[in-house]
C-alpha cells in the first residue's frame, strides 16, 4: 500500500529527475510538468483521508503516515487543502512559463520545489518544518539563477533569511522543552515565543527584510517570481497558522498579533510608496506584489477574530492578480527585450492583450472594483476599521501608490513605437493573458464564487494541530 | 591509530587555543579578500569546530562535521580555480576575483570595533548550560559571521559568513542538547548549502575572470548548459 506523502514526494522528484533529461524539448516538458502537478492535485483533492482507494490497480491511503527516526509525514485536512492549492498554481505557473518563455529548468526545478514545501506542509516534528524552507531556497537558488552570468543577489537573498531562521527553531524547541520542568517559571516560554517571531520573521521576510523579494522581482522571470511568492509565502504563513494554533501560548506570550499587524502595516504602506515610482516593469511586480503580501500578513494578524476566512479569500485571489501581472510583464519583456519603462513605447500597438494584463493585474494588485482582488480586500478593511481606522487609512494610501504604478507603467506602453522590429504577442500567449484578466473580471463581479473553497478550507486550517 | 587516539593526541588544542584558532580563522573570512587565504581559513575554523565539539558530542559525530566542512571546503576549492587569476585572461590584477565591496582596512577596522563591543558585552550574555569559553566563541562566531554577511555581497566571502553563524549555532545547539537528528540535518544542510554558493560563486565569478567571453552577443553568457 502506498501513502499519500510517498506517492506525492516520490511523484514529484521522479517527475523532475525525468523532465531534467527532456528540458530540450521546453513545450513538451512544460506540458508533462503541468500534467503531473495537475494530476497529483486531483488526487489529492479527490482520494479520502482515512481509507485506502484503488488507483491505477495500486492501493493508496491518502492520509497514511510515513514514519522514520521519528520524522513523520502525513497528509492531514490542513496539509491537504494547502497542497492542492500548491500544485494547481504549479500547474498554471508551468503552462504560463512555457508560453512566456521563462527557462527550461524551470519545469525539473519546480517539481523539486514543490517537493520541498510538500514536506515542510506535511512534517511532524513542526519544529523541523522550516528545514525543509532552507532546501526549498536551496533548490530556488538554481531556479532564479538559472544559468545567468553576473548579479547573484535575488539568488543569494532567496537562500540567505530561511538559513538563518532554522537554527532559531531549535533553540525555541529546546527551551519549550524546559518549560514544563518548572511549571511557575513562565520565562522559557517567553524566550521560545520570541525565538519564533524572530524565525518566523526571517521566513516571512515582511520589510525591511523584503530585499530578496525587489532583487528577486528585477532579476528572475516573472513568472517564476510570481511562483516563487505564491509559494513560498503560503507555506510560510501555512507554518504560522500550525504553531499559533499548536502552541496557544505563543499568542499571549509575546503578543504575535499585534507583531504580525505593525510588520503588515509597514510592509503594504513601504510598498505601496516604492510602487509607485519603480523604473522597470520587474521591480513594480516586485513591490505591487509585496504590497498585496503586505496586506495579507495584516489579515493573519486578525485570525483571532475572522481574519482567517479573509486571509484565505486573499490567498485564493491574489494567484489571478500576481499571474495576470507577471504574465503581462513577461511578454512585454521578451518581446521589447527590456522592461525599463523609458524603453517601452508603442508596445501597446503590438501586444494590446500583455499591456491590458499588466494594467489590470496591477490594478487587482491595488484592490480596485471589478478585480478579483477587490471583495476581500473590502471584507479585510471592514473587518480592520473595526480595531483602528488609522490602519484602514494607511493600506489605503499604500494602494493608491500601487495604481500609481499600474498607470505608470501602462502609460509607458502607449505612444510610437522605438523599434520597428518588435514582434507581435501570439494567440496562445494572448488567449492565456486574455483568460487571466478575464478570471479576475469574473471574480470581481461575483466574489461568490470562491464561497466553496474557502469555507472547505476554514477548518482544517483553525483546527489543525502539530 | 583510532580515532579516540587521534582527537586524544589533539586534545591538548582544545580549550583556549582552539577558541582563539576559530576566532582569528573567523576573523580573517571577514576581513581577507584572497580566496586561498579565505579557504584555508574556513577548513581551519572548521577543525576547530570539529575539536570543541568532540567535547560536547560523541566524536564520530564531530567527525562527520569535519568531513562535511571538508567537503564544502573541496568544492568551494574546485570552483574557485576556476574563477582564479590568470594573465592571459586579460583581467587586471586588480579586477581579478574575488571582488569586494570595501576596503581590507576598512573590514579590519569593522572587525576590530566587534571585537571592542564583544569585550564589552560578552560577561553579560547568559547562555544556559554552556560554559564561558563556548559562550565567548559562540558569540563571536555569530557576531563576526553576521558582519561578514553584512559587508560581502560576493557569494565566497557572503556564503563562508553564513557557514560561520551556522557554525556558532550549531555549537550552540549541540552543547544544549546532542541529537542525532539535528547532526544529520545540519551537516547534510551545509553541504547542500555548499552547492549553492559554489554555483552561485561561479555566476557571479565568470564575469570577473572572463569579461571577454561574457560579450553581451557571445553564447557565453550563460553557465556551462548543465543549468540550462
Amino acid at each position: 500500500m502506498i501513502s499519500g506523502a510517498e506517492l506525492l514526494v516520490g511523484s514529484l522528484l521522479l517527475g523532475a529527475a525525468a523532465l531534467y533529461f527532456l528540458r530540450r524539448f521546453e513545450g513538451l516538458t512544460a506540458l508533462l510538468a503541468a500534467g503531473v502537478a495537475l494530476g497529483l492535485a486531483l488526487l489529492v483533492s479527490l482520494l479520502p483521508l482515512d481509507a485506502p482507494a484503488e488507483v491505477a490497480g495500486r492501493t493508496v491511503w491518502l492520509g497514511k503516515a510515513v514514519v522514520w527516526e521519528g520524522l513523520t509525514l502525513q497528509i492531514g485536512p490542513a496539509p491537504q487543502t494547502l497542497l492542492a492549492f500548491l500544485l494547481m498554481v504549479a500547474a498554471a505557473a508551468f503552462v504560463l512559463a512555457w508560453l512566456t518563455y521563462q527557462g527550461r529548468t524551470f519545469y525539473p526545478f519546480g517539481l523539486v520545489l514543490l517537493a520541498a514545501w510538500a514536506v515542510a506542509a506535511m512534517l511532524r516534528p513542526l519544529i523541523l518544518a522550516p528545514f525543509a524552507l532552507v532546501l526549498g531556497a536551496i533548490v530556488s537558488v538554481f531556479l532564479i539563477q538559472a544559468g545567468k552570468v553576473g548579479d547573484t543577489r535575488g539568488a543569494w537573498r532567496q537562500l540567505l533569511f530561511p538559513t538563518l531562521a532554522a537554527p532559531l527553531f531549535l533553540l525555541a524547541q529546546w527551551y519549550i522543552e524546559q518549560a514544563p520542568l518548572n511549571p511557575d517559571d513562565q520565562t522559557p516560554l517567553v524566550i521560545a515565543g520570541w525565538l519564533l517571531v524572530a524565525g518566523f520573521v526571517l521566513l516571512l521576510q515582511p520589510a525591511p527584510l523584503h530585499v530578496a523579494t525587489s532583487s528577486l522581482a528585477g532579476q528572475s522571470p516573472a513568472i517564476v517570481a510570481a511562483f516563487l511568492w505564491i509559494g513560498g509565502q503560503s507555506t510560510v504563513l501555512f507554518l504560522l497558522q500550525r504553531f499559533l494554533v499548536t502552541y496557544p501560548w505563543l499568542t499571549s506570550a509575546i503578543d504575535s498579533a499585534r507583531w504580525l499587524l505593525w510588520l503588515g502595516i509597514f510592509t503594504a504602506v513601504l510598498a505601496g510608496a516604492l510602487a509607485a515610482t519603480q523604473p522597470t516593469l520587474g521591480r513594480f511586480l516586485g513591490y505591487a506584489g509585496l504590497y498585496d503580501y503586505g496586506v495579507l500578513l495584516v489579515a493573519m494578524a486578525l485570525r483571532g477574530t475572522a481574519g482567517l476566512p479573509t486571509a484565505i479569500w486573499l490567498a485564493l485571489t491574489r494567484v489571478f492578480a500576481l499571474f495576470t501581472v507577471a504574465t503581462g510583464v513577461a511578454i512585454i519583456r521578451h518581446r521589447m527585450e527590456s522592461d525599463r519603462l523609458e524603453r517601452l513605447h508603442g508596445a501597446l500597438s503590438r501586444m494590446p492583450v500583455a499591456v491590458t494584463a499588466l494594467i489590470a493585474g496591477g490594478l487587482a494588485l491595488g484592490g480596485l472594483p471589478l478585480t478579483a482582488q477587490f471583495a476581500s480586500r473590502w471584507a479585510l478593511l471592514q473587518l480592520l476599521g473595526e480595531n483602528d481606522p488609522r490602519w484602514v487609512f494607511l493600506l489605503l494610501l499604500a494602494a493608491t501608490g500601487v495604481l500609481i504604478g499600474a498607470v505608470r507603467a501602462g502609460y509607458a506602453c502607449f505612444g510610437r513605437l522605438t523599434y520597428a522590429r518588435v514582434e507581435r504577442e501570439s494567440f496562445l500567449v494572448a488567449l492565456a493573458a486574455l483568460l487571466l484578466v478575464a478570471a479576475g473580471v469574473i471574480l470581481g463581479l461575483y466574489p461568490q464564487l470562491l464561497t466553496s473553497p474557502v469555507a472547505a478550507a476554514i477548518l482544517p486550517l483553525s483546527t489543525l494541530g502539530p | 591509530m583510532t580515532l579516540a587516539d587521534l582527537f586524544r593526541q589533539l586534545s591538548i588544542l582544545v580549550g583556549l587555543p582552539a577558541v582563539l584558532i576559530a576566532a582569528g580563522a573567523a576573523a580573517a573570512l571577514v576581513i581577507v579578500r584572497d580566496w586561498r587565504i579565505v579557504l584555508l581559513a574556513y577548513a581551519t575554523l572548521s577543525v576547530m569546530l570539529a575539536l570543541l565539539l568532540s567535547q560536547v558530542i560523541p566524536i564520530e559525530w564531530a567527525l562527520i562535521h569535519a568531513i562535511a566542512a571538508g567537503l564544502t571546503a573541496v568544492i568551494f576549492y574546485l570552483s574557485a580555480r576556476q574563477l582564479r587569476w590568470h594573465p592571459a585572461s586579460g583581467v587586471r590584477w586588480e579586477d581579478r576575483w574575488p571582488q569586494v565591496a570595501s576596503l581590507t582596512l576598512f573590514r579590519g577596522l569593522t572587525v576590530g570595533l566587534a571585537a571592542v563591543a564583544f569585550l564589552f558585552v560578552h560577561e553579560q550574555v547568559e547562555l544556559p548550560r554552556v560554559e564561558p569559553l563556548f559562550r565567548d566563541l559562540i558569540l563571536w562566531l555569530i557576531l563576526v559571521g553576521l558582519l561578514g554577511l553584512a559587508l560581502h555581497e560576493e557569494p565566497l566571502h557572503a556564503g563562508l559568513a553564513l557557514l560561520t553563524v551556522l557554525g556558532g549555532a550549531q555549537l550552540l545547539l549541540l552543547t544544549l542538547e546532542p541529537q542525532r537528528m539535528w547532526i544529520g540535518l545540519m551537516e547534510g544542510g551545509q553541504i547542500l548549502l555548499g552547492l549553492a554558493i559554489a554555483y552561485l560563486m561561479l555566476a557571479r565569478g565568470l564575469v570577473a575572470a572572463r569579461p571577454r567571453a561574457m560579450t553581451p552577443s557571445s553564447s557565453a553568457g550563460e553557465l556551462d548548459d548543465f543549468w540550462r
